[in-house]
């Protein structure tokens, strides 16, 4: 049934992170204070009604918690201290768990044992295809004949990449999957009419949002903002290298510190490692109103980023030092975290408002072209009427 | 003949008077006007200085009538008055000419707001003249009290005055004390037993050996005035006459039935129940629904006959709290139980209520807004007969939602005693559009009434918690016990008086005097006014066809003179 009031559901999303539910009592400071809300798409109060009062199928079409960034002036201004910011968050996890089709996400932000689990399994089997894979015995690789690690015949180049492109394609359709699933709840089940062209005209809203996190930028926290960027923009390079150009990028030959492999992967590097640290940081301050509540998949996400760069800093130290047998050890490490890591956060945890908070803006302006044609529409029937009349 | 010697004082009231009339210009041309021995003008006539230029004009220029241009004489005519006793003068002797409110604020053109205001001044010195002394008067006070209603007001009431060693006659129309709150289970907001409470009030009633108290008797009729009153009263067996100084209502209230909104279909769904119905299910300590079951999900909807022009317009007052009440009661009885709080607004008002709103909204509740002016809940019995969906725009979310329940509690208005008019009618006082009986002024006298000696008190007044309900009774109780520790009281002199020789005894007076207070002499045959009962209104006086009714200090001869003194004024200035 339609609109069914279903006071269960706070219970389920206690478990996303959803701390007071009375503190709320609508008084409309929070939608006042944000600097991103604006008509027609009226945030946070209207999706924390919508929360008090189980409205799961406003909930699932609802785009507004991934157009809000989290600056956290509404839970500072909040008269009730209600923690409307984190109550968005909560949102955005729980979101993250309806478009997923698996069930997995559900699993993760349920249960810590589950997603653990899932790490440990993940992470056990990658160990396994490495030792399988690895030419770990063989002494003759610990040195090549230039003198530095061989670390493309340890641990086949060829291997690692074909792995690559098989969890590339794996998440990508996950992913995917997972975005239309989205599109069908908040478009399609909404009863929203988009005229095809919009989807092309809208589109670069998308491809923009996405490089700038234009929107971001408009929230207060400046530094925070520059800060995510950096991270951004590494994890994009970082991601573009190793899964499209692994073998340009993962060369056992080492090139001198201006070449573009090594000052691509130092800006990467920097970015992902001085990112997560800024990020590890904040949370344990706990000074700033978005790094003030941690669900535990935060942490997961932010300590699995910084020990996966951490690992791949020290596979790079090794090498350059020709420390043989540390560099195999750490590198398998470093993909024993990594893999796990890209698994689990980009599908189904955090990870996926990669692609999820561009898309709700795409897909909020399809709504909105849609909401102007109605009304273009509504107008001109009644002038048609006016006219028939006179 | 007397000699007629008036003082007339035009006030500037600071500015609020003088800036829009030529004060000296009115000054120099009543001086002109027969009669008038001085007149003056000064910035503040009420003040102390002001006054006291009366009384220093009075004793020296041997004034006989006086007469201040100023205000309204609402507020200051008792204060002039008051003057004119000091200098030994009968206060009556005193006319006032309204010229800030009539002329001042009033108008925009200083030259005829001047005009307009001479013409007041002259229509009030042409009036004093006929201004005849008036004197005090005061009647004796009869010390025992009549109480109608044994609830918790007039309970507390009646031990308060009780207490001090007044006899009290306690009227209560059933067959025990204890009123509305004895039908209530637990009391918000601390929780504790209604019954408790009020079974200790009801024992020290009927413990005091001043208190008499009279079970399922009804008053037939009330007669007398403010210190000497009579009532006949009557039950099943006999009929007594009381006699009392001063009547204290508290009546109370009733529920409102809610079958007459057709959205809420209460008494035609079945589990669609009132407040009273569910506070009954609560006094025999098991929540069901009609099919014995316990309710998994009760919903209850606030303002049911309250704040909707088409049933109540007024808020009830109580139902918010009593509704959280239920929240309470319900999940300490039952836990699991969903409840969903329906609400217009929710009104937490009186010490720790907003608290037990905080506390309330942390159990098992859903609180949900709905517009009760124009979209009330519709509910709908559903096919399998167990449970009702209720449908409605949820206000704070804008969005159209429905609810499955097993029970629906409708917090019902509370309204008016069906025989407040009657108890009115008895008793002299009147009751406002919603039935409630009217107070003396709305806040600075919310316990007496416009008849003096008769006051109110607790809900026949207004919807009110108990708190408020005694904080009224005992209020009551203080300004009665007052008028007994006096002995005497004084009583209104500007009241009518009937020319016994014009009479012609068709009493067309006695069916529109709003105070009861003319009566017809089958004797004399001729209606004779009550002076205590009568409040100098003029209706009388107007109604008479003969015009043998004359209200003093506003006889014909009076208000004549005065509508010729302000046309004379007129045509001289024109």
């Amino acid at each position: 049934m339609e609109n069914l009031v279903n006071p269960k559901l706070r219970d389920e999303l206690k478990k996303f992170g959803v701390q007071d539910w009375e503190g709320c009592y609508h008084c409309g400071q929070c939608t006042a204070n944000c600097p991103l809300t604006e008509q027609g798409q009226l945030f946070p109060r209207k999706d924390i009604r919508s929360m008090q009062m189980g409205l799961k199928k406003t909930l699932a079409g609802s785009l507004e918690p991934w157009l809000c960034y989290y600056c956290g002036d509404c839970s500072k201004e909040c008269p009730r201290n209600a923690n409307p910011g984190e109550m968005m968050m909560a949102l955005r996890r729980y979101l993250t768990s309806v478009y997923d089709w698996t069930g997995i996400s559900k699993l993760i932000y349920n249960s810590k044992i589950a997603e653990f689990a899932l790490i440990f399994i993940i992470a056990a089997l990658v160990l396994i295809l490495s030792i399988i894979y690895s030419q770990v015995p063989d002494r003759s690789l610990w040195i090549t004949p230039e003198g530095g690690v061989a670390i493309n015949q340890f641990f086949p180049v060829e291997y690692v990449h074909f792995g690559d492109m098989v969890m590339f394609v794996l998440l990508a359709g996950l992913l995917i999957s997972n975005i239309v699933n989205m599109y069908f709840k908040v478009i399609v089940n909404q009863g929203i009419k988009v005229h095809f062209i919009n989807y092309f005209t809208e589109f670069w809203a998308l491809i923009w949002n996405f490089i700038s996190q234009k929107k971001f930028s408009k929230c207060d926290s400046k530094p925070y903002w520059y800060v995510h960027l950096f991270l951004v923009t590494a994890y994009v390079t970082l991601f573009v290298m190793v899964v499209a150009f692994l073998t340009w990028f993962q060369t056992d030959t080492i090139y001198a510190w201006y070449h573009p492999q090594r000052i691509l992967g130092y800006y990467a590097t920097l970015g992902l490692f001085a990112g997560t640290l800024y990020f590890i940081y904040q949370r344990s301050r706990k000074t700033k109103e978005n790094s003030k509540h941690s669900h535990y998949t935060d942490w997961t996400f932010i300590v699995l980023l910084f020990l996966s760069t951490l690992s791949g800093i020290l596979v790079h130290v090794f090498r350059i030092n020709g420390m043989a047998l540390a560099t195999y050890y750490i590198y398998i490490a470093h993909l024993m975290i990594l893999t796990p890591m890209l698994m689990i956060e980009v599908p189904f945890s955090k990870w996926s408002h990669l692609a999820y908070r561009p898309f709700a803006i795409y897909f909020a302006r399809l709504k909105k072209a849609a909401e102007n044609k109605q009304k273009e529409a509504n107008m001109e029937a009644t002038y048609k009427l006016k006219e028939s009349i006179a | 003949m007397e000699e007629y010697r008036i003082g007339v004082y035009i006030c500037w009231c600071g500015t609020n008077i003088a800036m829009m009339v030529d004060v000296e210009a009115v000054v120099e041309e009543i001086k002109k006007l027969p009669n008038v021995t001085i007149a003056k003008d000064y910035k503040y006539m009420c003040s102390d200085p002001g006054q006291d230029l009366i009384v220093k004009d009075i004793k020296e220029h041997h004034l006989n009538r006086i007469v201040v241009a100023a205000c309204s004489p609402r507020m200051h005519e008792p204060t002039f008055r008051k003057a004119l006793e000091n200098a030994g003068l009968n206060p009556y002797f005193f006319e006032m000419a309204n010229i800030r409110e009539q002329v001042s604020w009033v108008h925009t053109d200083r030259i005829e707001a001047t005009r307009k205001a001479k013409g007041l001044v002259a229509g009030a010195v042409k009036r004093v003249v006929h201004h005849k002394a008036l004197n005090k008067r005061y009647v004796d006070i009869h010390p025992a009290t009549l109480i109608i209603g044994a609830g918790v007001a007039g309970m507390s009431a009646a031990l308060e005055i009780a207490d001090s060693g007044q006899k009290v006659h306690l009227v209560e129309q059933c067959n025990q004390l204890g009123g509305m709150v004895r039908k209530v289970d637990l009391n918000y907001p601390y929780l504790n037993s209604s019954r408790q409470t009020i079974s200790q009030l009801i024992k020290n009633t009927e413990e005091h050996p001043d208190i008499q108290i009279y079970t399922e008797s009804k008053i037939d009729k009330i007669s007398g005035y403010i210190g000497n009153f009579r009532a006949l009263l009557s039950n099943h067996q006999e009929q007594r006459e009381l006699e009392f100084g001063n009547i204290l209502i508290a009546t109370g209230l009733k529920s409102f039935d809610p079958s007459i909104i057709e959205n809420y279909g209460y008494k035609r769904i079945p589990n669609v129940i009132t407040s009273a119905d569910f506070e009954k299910m609560l006094y025999s300590g098991l929540i069901h629904c009609e099919n014995g079951k316990e309710p998994g999900n009760i919903a209850i909807i606030h303002c049911v006959g309250s704040r909707n022009e088409n049933y109540h317009p007024y808020c009830s007052r109580t139902c918010c709290m009593t509704a959280l009440k239920y929240i309470n009661q319900i999940s300490s009885a039952a836990p699991e139980c969903n409840i969903y709080d329906i609400y217009a607004d929710m009104r937490a008002i009186g010490k720790d209520c907003e608290e037990l709103y905080a506390s309330t909204s942390k159990k098992n509740v859903m609180f949900l807004m709905f517009d009760q002016q124009h979209d009330l809940p519709v509910i709908k019995q559903n096919g399998n007969g167990k449970t009702v969906s209720i449908e409605f725009t949820e206000l704070l979310s804008g969005e159209s939602i429905h609810i499955q329940a097993n029970m629906v509690v409708l917090m019902t208005a509370v309204e008016s005693q069906a025989n407040n008019k009657e108890i009115a009618h008895l008793a002299g006082i009147s009751t406002d559009k919603n039935g409630f009986f009217i107070e003396k002024h709305p806040k600075l006298d919310p316990v007496a009434t416009t008849t003096e000696g008769v006051y109110i008190a607790g809900t026949c007044q207004s919807p009110k918690d108990i708190p408020d309900s005694i904080v009224q009774a005992k209020a009551a109780a203080a300004r009665i016990l007052a008028t007994i520790a006096k002995g005497k009281v004084q009583v209104e002199v500007t009241t009518a008086q009937v020319n016994e020789d014009i009479c012609c005894g068709c009493q067309c007076c006695a069916s529109v005097c709003p105070y009861s207070a003319i009566s017809y002499n089958e004797d004399k045959k001729v209606s004779e006014v009550n002076e205590i009962l009568c409040k100098g209104c003029g209706t009388c006086a107007s109604a008479c066809p003969s015009g043998a009714i004359v209200s003093k200090h506003f006889t014909d001869n009076q208000i004549l003179s005065q509508i010729t003194g302000v046309l004379e004024m007129q045509i001289e200035t024109a």
